[in-house]
């Protein structure tokens, strides 16, 4: 019995302990320091009131969305600018997406956002990267680092080709492993009004993958049980083709019918095998595709 | 005597609520209870609950649960427990079916869990290992949709109680990601605390709460899940 108190609270101190100050924070398990989802639903609605949501023009009509996610920079940011550089010379890209975990911890912000300055785009085009906050964007308060920077994790933006195809990408923020009541609201109202557009293609783009289903990162959490099943639902109700998430750094396809869930690897430059996926958008069904760095 | 049952209900509910088994249980036991429910996703919805706990000789017991929600989510499980005295307490297998049937979202869910246990008078602890294939609902045969297999996860339950299992009255507090009615990933612990009454030889009050927060594993936790459960269990 004494062994066991003595276990439990020290597994409560652990899982509750900021390595930034060392502040112990029990509560913390139950109620997290970090902005929480209604903080940073409420955040990012304010910047779309204010700026609406981004329309990309393609350059045809056929183009190509580049994807990675979990750059974790920290020091070094090899891949993730090699991910830059490939997006910006593809001239048939004018949507990038980064899935979340763009940086690894406090203080990486500015170093983590520079190449975007420093590498040049295409002239032959424009282009866009979005983005949604991971885990690791949120830790310990930086939500506000995130948002000074990123600016939103809940919106949609729309891609419009030259003959005025238009396709939806739903950005949705599950950085700390929940919807929440409020985004899952809003996200049935996209829909629903997404129903009435006769979008060619609708792809959500989340941080948290779905499902568990290998062993590849031993504690990386999802949504829980309940949450994963109705949002599955709702989104194949609304015939959403694409579910694209991170998280596990584990690539991973799981067909559900008329959705496909994928995982994309890690790009983070300690990974053994980084890659980033490249989904071609046209008349047909979304074809995707890995590039091994 | 009206009055004294509806008096121990009231008294009942102000207990935290209820444990899983008890330590020591022989008698065969029929369980009912109501329940208030909440989660981000579903909102209010309430839960009824039968189980049956037959002590089928000293080294296997049986355990059957079934669970009806409004929210249309429902459960059916069966738990074997092969069990041995050890000097102090008592060891035991538990081999757990739990079948999650969502209607709602059209998914099934079929868990199979194998933990080792060991219980005595004022703790129980299990440890073992789960594995869930995730089945869409209606399955359609001619379609290439993937049964989703989620093949190894942890499952644990510590539970401890303020009085021996025997009593006629007890609270417990557990941690577990463990329910009579769902086996959640690894990284999603339930919090439970529980308490029964027992008004006679046969005739037991009880009530259990519990608390699901999420994102504890992503150092960000928030509330996501409660329930409040009150009923009665008849022990023949």
């Amino acid at each position: 019995m004494k062994k066991t108190i003595i276990l439990s609270t020290l597994v409560a101190l652990l899982c509750s302990c900021n390595p930034e100050t060392w502040d112990l924070n029990i509560t913390g398990m139950f109620s997290g320091s970090s902005a929480g989802i209604d903080q940073r639903i409420d955040d990012s609605f304010a910047y779309n009131d204010e700026h609406g949501f981004p329309l990309i023009n393609a350059l045809a009509e056929e183009y190509s969305a580049y994807v990675c996610t979990d750059t974790h920079v920290d020091f070094t940011r090899k891949y993730w600018e090699t991910f830059i550089l490939d997006y910006r010379h593809d001239i048939s890209c004018p949507i990038a997406i980064h899935l979340g975990d763009l940086i690894n911890a406090q203080r990486h912000w500015d170093f983590m956002r520079r190449p975007l300055d420093s590498i040049p785009v295409n002239s032959a085009k424009k282009d866009t990267l979005l983005a949604v906050a991971g885990n690791h964007d949120l830790y310990f308060n930086q939500w506000s680092e995130y948002l000074r920077l990123w600016k939103r994790s809940t919106y949609y933006a729309i891609v419009r080709t030259p003959l005025g195809k238009r396709d939806l990408y739903i950005f949705l923020d599950t950085g700390e492993g929940i919807l929440g009541q409020r985004q899952t609201e809003w996200l049935k109202q996209t829909l629903n009004w997404a129903d009435t557009q006769a979008f060619r293609h609708i792809v959500v783009c989340t941080h948290t993958h779905l499902f568990k289903r290998d062993t590849s990162q031993g504690h990386t959490s999802n949504m829980p049980l309940e949450e994963t099943y109705a949002l599955i639902h709702l989104l194949k109700q609304h015939n959403v083709e694409l579910f694209l998430s991170g998280h596990d750094h584990s690539r991973e396809v799981t067909n559900l019918g008329s959705l496909t869930a994928i995982i994309i690897d890690a790009l983070n430059d300690a990974e053994p095998n980084p890659a980033y996926l490249i989904a071609t958008m046209n008349d047909e069904p979304i074809k995707y595709r890995f590039v091994n760095l | 005597m009206k009055k004294f049952t509806t008096i121990l209900l009231l008294f009942a509910a102000l207990l935290p609520a209820m444990a899983q088994v008890q330590y020591g249980t022989t008698q065969y036991a029929v369980r009912l209870n109501v329940g208030y429910l909440h989660n981000t996703t579903y909102g209010s919805y309430a839960g009824f609950d039968i189980g049956a706990f037959m002590p089928i000789n000293q080294h296997f017991e049986m355990q059957a649960d079934l669970r009806f929600t409004t929210a249309n989510t429902h459960a059916i499980g069966v738990q074997l427990r092969p069990k041995f005295a050890v000097p102090v307490g008592e060891m035991f297998i538990e081999n757990r079916l739990l079948t999650g049937i969502y209607a709602r979202d059209g998914f099934n869910d079929l868990t199979e869990a194998l933990a080792i246990g060991y219980r005595m008078e004022y703790v129980s602890v299990q440890l073992g290992m789960s594995t869930r294939l995730i089945i869409p609902s209606p399955y359609n045969w001619h379609e290439s949709v993937n049964i989703i297999v989620e093949p190894f996860n942890l499952c644990y339950r510590i539970e401890a109680f303020v009085r021996p299992q025997t009593s006629p009255w007890n609270i417990s507090l557990c941690i577990s990601n463990m329910t009579d009615y769902q086996i959640e990933r690894l990284w999603q612990p339930i919090f439970m605390a529980g308490g029964w009454y027992s008004i006679d030889e046969h005739w037991q009050v009880n009530l259990s709460a519990l608390c699901k927060p999420t994102g504890m594993f992503h150092l960000n936790a928030k509330y996501y899940a409660a329930e409040v459960r009150a009923g009665f269990a008849y022990n023949f």
